[in-house]
């Protein structure tokens, strides 16, 4: 009986077709397994370089701009971490003097100390030229905040003009070529006299400018303490930065 | 996840395995398919290491028939199945063979693996135990009375 058992058990055999279909099936889904799990370090690739260039983006793109002009003119771009992750200059001069500047990555307040200190800003500062900065920043209140730290920087500096600009002026300044803090000059400069052009202001110092504003300017003494007129929207801030504008002009 | 040529060999050794469970458990052929896929998808995507090939072999065993009570439960079956509904080409077999395999089919469902992994695949009680999860005891009282069955049926040619 176990012969027989066996045998009878020997002539089953599994069918080639059901080899075949299994064999397919098998196939199907492994392949799309093996798709699937080949796609995750693809994904995760993809994820990590997202994060990365998203990262890179929210790092490395300004969101406030300080700009400094005396005679050299250029402008520091601050990320949303306070960082300086641009500097560009807007003359020749200014080119020098961001070429020699070592600010890149440090904090805004950070760097304008040291840009006070460098030597090439102190010597123009000792010929009594003017220092003007600008902070432009979409956010108003960021603004602000920049521009009170910015004060507390120059507080000891004479000389020195700090103003606020919003984004349009920026704009204007850029397609002019010219930094934002001359670019208000400029404008305050032709409400004053109309024939005035860029390439006229180019090469002028901020002293120069500055100067000129006065002598045109029908109520002189005033007017650059009251130099608030291009800036409506800064009022209030403007009469607390002429205080140290005229502090270093008069 | 176990590669091509591993499944390949597993179905080249163990097809025939799982298609002789298969026709002890299952009524129709399509429902065989099934288990075919369902069993070795199973190998496919198992990360259990055989330390043999006898180990490899039980493995295949206790899957199979654990695919086959599942899918029978799944269902309303009758207890007792014709050997024509599960095999493809019954006509094939040799008259004797038939009559025995009918014979084992025609014993409900708990006395066929015993049958089958006993007088076939040679494995003891205690290992059909371990296969079945079942106690010896009850698999050597399943063996006694499978016997008795199957020498009724067959004539009264007595089991080795």
């Amino acid at each position: 009986m176990n012969k027989r058992l066996k045998e009878a058990f020997d002539n089953i055999h599994a069918e080639e077709d059901l080899k075949n279909k299994t064999r397919v099936f098998l196939a199907q889904k492994t392949r799309r397994t093996y798709a699937y799990k080949r796609f995750i370090p693809a994904v995760v690739c993809l994820l990590f370089v997202l994060i990365g260039f998203g990262g890179y983006h929210v790092y490395f793109t300004p969101t406030s701009f300080i700009s400094i002009d005396i005679n050299p003119s250029f402008e520091l771009g601050v990320n949303r971490f306070d960082r300086i992750v641009s500097i560009q200059g807007y003359n020749k001069d200014g080119d020098r003097l961001a070429d020699s500047l070592n600010v890149r990555f440090l904090n805004y307040t950070q760097a304008l100390k040291q840009i006070l200190e460098n030597d090439d800003v102190e010597a123009y500062l000792s010929r009594d030229e003017l220092l003007s900065i600008a902070v432009i920043s979409s956010d108003e209140t960021r603004n602000e905040q920049m521009l009170s730290h910015i004060e507390a920087c120059t507080s000891e500096h004479e000389n020195t003009h700090c103003s606020s600009a919003d984004s349009k002026e920026v704009e204007g300044a850029h397609e002019s070529g010219l930094s934002c803090g001359k670019y208000k000059a400029y404008l305050e400069l032709k409400a004053l006299d109309p024939d005035i052009t860029v390439e006229d202001i180019q090469g002028m110092t901020m002293r120069e400018i500055w100067d000129l504003i006065d002598s045109l300017s029908p109520n002189a003494s005033s007017k650059v303490r009251d130099g608030a007129h291009t800036e409506d929207n800064h009022d209030k801030k403007e009469d607390r930065h002429n205080g140290r504008h005229s502090n270093g002009h008069d | 996840m176990r590669s091509e040529r591993e499944v390949t060999l597993a179905i080249e050794r163990y097809a025939d395995t799982v298609r002789r469970i298969c026709m002890i458990h299952l009524k129709n052929y399509a429902d065989t398919e099934d288990i075919f896929q369902t069993v070795f998808l199973k190998y496919v995507l198992s990360s259990v290491s055989f330390s043999s090939a006898e180990h490899e072999k039980a493995w295949f065993i206790r899957v199979t028939i654990n695919a086959c009570k599942d899918l029978i439960k799944s269902f309303f079956r009758s207890h007792t199945v014709s050997i024509d509904e599960v095999i493809e080409q019954p006509a094939e077999l040799p008259p004797d063979n038939r009559e025995v395999l009918e014979a084992v089919l025609s014993l409900p469902a708990k006395y066929r693996d015993v049958i089958y992994l006993h007088y076939y695949e040679d494995y003891p009680a205690p290992q059909i135990s371990k296969i079945l999860g079942k106690n010896v005891n009850t698999v050597y009282t399943l063996l006694t009375r499978a016997k008795k069955m199957l020498k009724d049926k067959l004539g009264g040619e007595e089991f080795e």
